[in-house]
């Protein structure tokens, strides 16, 4: 690649770890990592990491210790040309994170008139009605784009930390089989 | 600012505008690229999902609508290689019938050219890229031509599982020509059917354009310039001809690259956006669009999947993106009963971690991971390509809403014919029947959103202006040194990947600029 813009893709790249802000330090390592030694996000305020997660965790398990939140957050804070966030791939408009949290206040609208609470704090159980409820586009009074594109945007978020990853790929029992490996074991 | 005056100035770095910039380099033209995104090498390709996002766009300079949106950036290029960096390099190619369906049906559009016009040049791409495959298994189908120049790919159980029943089905399956190494050619190695075709192969087995024209470019003196974003075509004042182009450079400087020569390669939405932006007063209308034909005739394939689980492990990570299998037996345009065009079947190809979860739209939470680790090895699946009819109604025009550099941005609206969603609907029925056939644990169809491939129409060729922007080579009808490559220039797609096809018109392009250029350069 030209020197252009190699400088802000390499980061990632190169490492295949996102660059997460620690103390003031741009430190690499990946969103799981970046969970367990709770780095601060980047964009995102704690109650909307925490719908994430929730919402991660409910489309796809383990999408929260994986660490979707942080993930979505360090995507968010890149440059949209440098963005590895599905909603790239769904032609949506930069910037990404407007649909992140309009879906995040959609979602908590729409889970206090159907169970009295945020998204966050309902049951499990819940919270998996009303993810299908998004899925079939039945949640009513929804505002913004579809419920059923948001669900398919989240959903292949989730899927891209808990199964995109080498990790992934080892848990399912498949051969990843890089020609150039990210390193990190993303 | 002005640059140097350069022979040809091409823009866009994709499969088109490479080969373009490869055969015009080697006739000792002096050729400049611009591309708007970054200048990729085969070591920028990262084997993974995730990071293979960072070669497509990112943002729409061109908006979505019509009751068919087209996946435009999971298929679009970003950078030099274009969309060919990641594309999965299946090679089947136009068949005869493909250049008269208006003559033949009453439908569409006829090609100004023949398939025997093309076909010389699908065979000379063949040993220019390398192309493996078996081509006396397809001429049961097509007219004879040359052999490839190297054997089939390996195939796997995921692909073989599907022969009998396929068979069976009144759907005999060939091996797919592909652009992919089956044995070293030309120095590049044999693939190694790890399935990472789709987010670049950095090891120059597949015949994307790094490898190959662009390479060769290169080498013949052709310069790139990556991050430079084009937004006109500039004239003379008579209008009657073309001087240059308008772009915006890697620092957001505005300058003017003189030419003799301008070719858009573009890609099918972007080069209508910039022609329709280029308007003067000698052409109001937008350049080369007097007919006011400029963005009219998009097309898009429609893709029946069929996905099965089977008892037995299909190893489904082994292979290629690109397929192993191929039948041209229902690509007659009247093959189904109820639903015209033409069909493409496919079987055999490597899956990723997303294409399981893909597989199943509806499933999440415990249930995804179930299915997960069932389709894990389990999972393999069939695809028929349908034709769409071209319409006037698909067509990209411009909008109010304006990118980064002011250029207003595209809108692409695009709404299947009831022909091509009957298509969609009958084979996936032949899909089901196979799969059964095939003694499938489980089978099933994708239904609902009717799924988008390809992008072609926009710049059709054709006889004449009434009918056409361009005539068989590319070149403009009303302004001669104006080119257009890629497959908007396609009256009709066929069922086939573009591709092959895409290369071996520039190819021919290419060559006839290269003929007339005295003509051409006055």
């Amino acid at each position: 690649m030209g020197d252009i813009g190699r400088r802000g893709f390499v980061k990632g790249a190169t490492f295949g770890a996102l660059a997460f802000s620690v103390g003031g330090v741009e430190v690499l390592m990946t969103p799981h990592e970046a969970r367990a030694r709770n780095v601060p996000f980047r964009l995102l305020d704690g109650h909307q990491g925490e719908t994430l997660e929730a919402l991660g965790e409910t489309l796809v398990p383990n999408a929260r210790e994986a660490g979707i939140a942080h993930y979505i957050d360090q995507q968010l804070s890149v440059p949209a040309q440098e963005s590895l966030l599905q909603a790239r791939i769904f032609n949506f408009r930069p910037p990404f994170a407007e649909f992140y949290r309009k879906t995040i206040m959609t979602v908590d609208d729409g889970s206090r008139k159907l169970f009295g609470k945020e998204f966050a704090q309902l049951e499990a159980k819940d919270q998996r009605e009303f993810v299908d409820r998004m899925r079939q586009n039945k949640v009513e009074d929804w505002k913004g784009r579809p419920a059923a594109l948001a669900y398919a945007v989240l959903r292949a978020d989730a899927v891209d930390v808990v199964y995109g990853t080498m990790e992934g790929y080892e848990a399912l029992g498949i051969p990843y089989m890089a020609h150039i490996a990210p390193e990190k074991r993303w | 600012m002005a640059t140097e005056k350069v022979d040809v100035v091409i823009v866009g770095a994709g499969a088109s505008g490479s080969v373009y910039a490869s055969v015009l380099a080697r006739a000792g033209k002096k050729v400049v690229l611009l591309e708007t995104g970054p200048d990729w090498e085969l070591t920028d390709l990262i084997s993974s999902e995730i990071w293979g996002r960072r070669i497509k766009p990112a943002g729409p300079p061109i908006l979505l609508d019509g009751k068919n949106p087209v996946g435009y950036v999971a298929q679009a290029g970003w950078g030099s290689g274009g969309a060919s960096l990641h594309y999965f390099a299946n090679f089947p190619r136009l068949l005869p019938t493909d250049f008269r369906m208006k003559s033949e049906h009453g439908r569409g559009n006829d090609w100004p050219i023949a398939y025997e016009d093309v076909a010389p040049f699908y065979d000379k791409v063949a040993h220019e890229v390398g192309v493996s495959g078996d081509a006396k298994a397809e001429e049961r189908w097509r007219p004879a031509g040359e052999a490839y120049p190297m054997p089939p790919t390996k195939t796997f159980r995921n692909g073989d599982i599907w022969l009998k029943a396929m068979e069976m089905s009144g759907l005999p399956l060939v091996p797919a020509p592909v652009g992919v190494n089956s044995v070293e050619f030309k120095g590049r190695p044999a693939c190694l059917y790890d399935g990472w075709c789709h987010v670049g192969c950095p090891i120059g087995a597949l015949a994307n354009p790094q490898a190959t024209f662009l390479g060769q470019a290169r080498r013949a003196g052709a310069e790139l310039r990556a991050f430079c974003t084009v937004t006109r075509v500039l004239t003379d004042q008579s209008g009657a001809r073309v001087t240059g182009v308008e772009y915006y450079d890697d620092k957001h400087q505005k300058r003017t690259q003189e030419a003799s020569v301008v070719i858009l390669a573009s890609w099918a939405a972007q080069n209508p956006r910039v022609l329709l932006n280029s308007a003067s007063d000698k052409h109001p209308k937008g350049l080369s669009n007097a007919s006011g034909l400029v963005g009219h005739f998009m097309m898009s394939h429609t893709v029946a999947s069929t996905w099965a689980l089977f008892d037995e492990d299909v190893q489904n990570h082994m292979g290629t993106v690109a397929v192993q299998y191929m039948s041209y037996q229902h690509y007659p345009k009247t093959s189904q009963k109820d639903a015209f065009g033409s069909t493409f079947w496919t079987a055999g190809f490597a899956l990723k971690t997303a294409d399981l979860a893909n597989s199943r739209h509806d499933l999440f939470g415990a249930e995804l991971d179930d299915y997960m680790k069932r389709a894990a090895h389990h999972l393999t699946g069939i695809k028929a390509f349908g034709e769409e009819v071209p319409t006037m109604e698909n067509r990209v025009e411009l909008v109010s809403d304006k990118d980064a550099f002011g250029m207003p941005l595209g809108k692409l609206t695009h709404t299947y014919p009831k022909d091509a969603v009957a298509l969609w609907n009958a084979n996936m029925e032949d899909g089901l029947k196979v799969a059964k056939a095939a003694g499938a644990k489980e089978a099933w169809v994708s239904r609902g959103v009717v799924p988008t491939a390809h992008l072609m129409g926009g710049t059709i060729m054709g006889t004449d202006p009434s009918n056409s922007v361009v005539n068989s080579y590319g070149q403009s009808h009303e302004i001669p040194n104006l080119w257009i490559a890629g497959p908007g220039i396609f009256p009709t797609e066929g069922a086939s990947n573009p591709t092959y096809t895409v290369f071996a018109l520039s190819q021919r392009g290419a060559e006839q600029m290269v003929m007339q250029w005295g003509a051409l350069a006055n």
